[in-house]
């Protein structure tokens, strides 16, 4: 009797409303967190997307991608070692210098130096120009740049963007890929890479397989071949970030559970008190022929409904939080609320519900009624 | 038993905490045997077991030993469900209390007990208007229990009881709590169900008065029925 729970829950507004706060505060919390780890996931999944079908080969213990290869330096004749590795496509060398960081939104631009006709490796193949033209062989003193970049400062083609004291002309503006390394990424001849770092050593080197299927075993040969080197493939890293990500989520889920749980302990100490004060109430139903198994099905209903109309509204303010926080990332961290995180959030505080309302719903159903009944 | 019978008691004890040093004997070997259509005032002074002899045909009780029949069912091995069951269809409660669920209108109280016996909401509510127009509160179907009188509270309590067009109507002190007047007329209207509509009505009672209305009048003490005495006139159909 849906109709009755609500009436019930009704009686006791304040009580109620700050029952169904304790919920929506945890379950919000679930939420929130929960679409910034998605986010997280998200982000990193598509920054390893230019890397797909690709191996990533860097020196042994170095920084990782996510802190633009810091100290790695592979040399010439590394690079004609994997050359000399049979089922090869392509052999791509590269090195990144990192523009301006801002907290919590990451590099505002990327420097990418690669040997300009094999941009594309980097690019993606089917991305077009959104103005100007790709690079020709053999310029040097000229970039490409991502539309974000372009947007950010407001760049054209023939304008001059500057690093480190070295002004370069842009050529090209890519359109929008939604890869954050290409959309605020700068692409410049390795050769004038080198220039800019004072070095004739590569950060990381692409090795393009001529079959897909052998990434693995390649990847493996190229760590045989040079125990200085470190082989990824896209996999690989993507489990170690899944790993990651997947540690963040359960602390996240944690932190919110907590809250969560101690707003169940709120709808346990509503239901019980609300069974208190029902005790003759409860008898009369039980006097007019309402079984056990009706009274307990039915403070059950009122805890459940109160946690779900908590979970709903937690959802709603999770969310919106959620935006607010790429809001604040400047969407550096698109944060998610998905699917299942949705579902979790609401199977939750539905759980709670249930869980928190089992043991009054049990004393109410073994209410004697005679006692019930003439309860003072 | 006989067909006449609509409840019978037999050999009926109760004992509180048995065996400790707070044991109660709160009935002794009841018997007891009430016709279909009868009014029956059970009296008797406060302590002397009226109300659990009531609890007990009321099924909300079980007795310690002895065996109680509710029209023609045998309730002494039922368990709490089919106990449950037997409140719903055969009996209907009135309280000195009124017992009224306070955040309920007179209409959803009467109607709830329907729903509780499986009755969809708009078919037990449509019965609910008839009832409580029959009580005489066709006027009051969205009143709280607050925004009414004792004795229209207590009408509704009769209503409810009617709800599930039950066979025995308990009442518990149903006039307890109501003035004299208000009492009677109460008391009018619970003999005219039992008159026109063929109700069997089992009051508990220890006002003398109430008495004058029943058509069986048991006196109880000590927790044993020392007297019955039946009168002619006035049984039900």
């Amino acid at each position: 009797m849906l109709d009755l729970a609500f009436k019930n829950i009704k009686r006791q507004k304040t009580r109620t409303f700050l029952t169904v706060l304790g919920i929506v505060i945890g379950i919000a919390a679930i939420v929130a967190l929960g679409s910034f780890a998605e986010g997280i996931n998200i982000m990193v999944q598509e920054e390893l997307e230019p890397i797909a079908g690709k191996i990533m080969v860097i020196q042994k213990g170095s920084g990782g991608y996510m802190t633009g290869f810091q100290g790695s330096d592979i040399t010439d004749e590394q690079i004609e070692n994997i050359k000399s590795i049979a089922g090869l496509e392509d052999v791509v060398p590269m090195s990144m210098y990192i523009g301006k960081m801002v907290p919590m939104r990451g590099p505002e631009w990327v420097v990418i130096g690669i040997d300009i006709t094999k941009g594309r490796y980097f690019v993606g193949e089917n991305i077009e120009m959104h103005d100007g033209r790709d690079f020709v062989e053999g310029e040097t003193g000229v970039v490409t740049i991502g539309k974000t970049i372009a947007d950010r400062y407001n760049l054209e083609v023939g304008d001059y963007f500057t690093v480190k004291n070295d002004d370069f002309e842009i050529i090209g503006i890519y359109e929008l890929t939604n890869v954050g390394d290409v959309d605020t990424g700068i692409i410049m001849p390795i050769e004038d890479m080198h220039n800019l770092l004072d070095t004739d050593t590569y950060q990381m080197v692409f090795v393009i397989p001529e079959d897909v299927r052998e990434t693995e075993i390649i990847a493996e040969k190229i760590e045989d071949e040079d125990e200085m080197l470190s082989a990824v493939t896209e996999k690989e890293m993507s489990r170690e970030v899944s790993q990651v990500v997947d540690q963040i989520r359960i602390m996240t889920f944690g932190i919110g559970a907590i809250a969560a749980v101690v707003g169940g302990l709120g709808v346990m100490n509503t239901m019980i008190m609300a069974v208190m004060e029902r005790r003759r109430e409860i008898g009369v139903m039980k006097a007019v022929g309402a079984t056990n198994r009706m009274v307990l099905q039915q403070i059950l209903t009122e805890s459940a409904l109160i946690s779900l109309i908590g979970g709903f509204i937690g959802l709603f303010l999770g969310m919106l939080a959620s935006f607010g926080m790429t809001g604040f990332t400047g969407g550096f961290v698109t944060a998610a609320v998905t699917p299942l995180l949705a579902a979790t959030a609401i199977g939750f505080a539905f759980l709670l519900g249930i869980i928190g309302g089992l043991y009054p719903a049990w004393k109410a159903g073994k209410l004697d009624p005679v006692e019930a009944l003439r309860y003072e | 038993m006989s067909k006449e019978h609509i409840a019978e008691a037999k050999n009926i004890t109760k004992v509180y905490n048995p065996g400790m040093e707070s044991e109660v004997r709160v009935l002794k070997d009841v018997d007891l045997s009430i016709n279909k259509g009868d009014f029956v005032s059970i009296l008797g002074p406060s302590g002397s077991g009226k109300t659990t002899l009531l609890d007990i045909i009321g099924c909300l009780l079980k007795p310690t030993t002895g065996k109680v029949v509710i029209d023609g069912i045998e309730t002494n091995n039922l368990n709490d469900r089919e106990l449950a069951k037997i409140r719903g269809e055969k009996i209907g409660f009135i309280f000195q209390q009124y017992n009224l669920i306070s955040s309920s209108t007179a209409l959803e109280n009467v109607a709830l007990t329907m729903r509780i016996n499986g009755k969809s909401k708009n078919e037990a509510e449509e019965r609910a208007r008839k009832l409580l127009h029959m009580v005489g509160l066709g006027e009051r179907l969205t009143h709280l229990p607050s925004q009414l009188s004792g004795g229209e509270q207590q009408r509704v309590a009769i209503a409810r009881a009617l709800a599930n067009e039950p066979k025995i109507i308990l009442g518990d002190e149903p006039t307890g709590n109501l003035d004299t007047k208000t009492g009677m007329k109460i008391l009018n209207l619970l003999k005219d169900l039992n008159k026109e509509k063929g109700y069997t009505i089992i009051l508990v009672t220890h006002d003398q008065r109430i008495s004058g209305f029943a058509n069986t009048v048991i006196n109880i003490r000590d927790g044993e029925i020392i007297k019955i005495i039946k009168k002619r006139k006035g049984r039900g159909k």
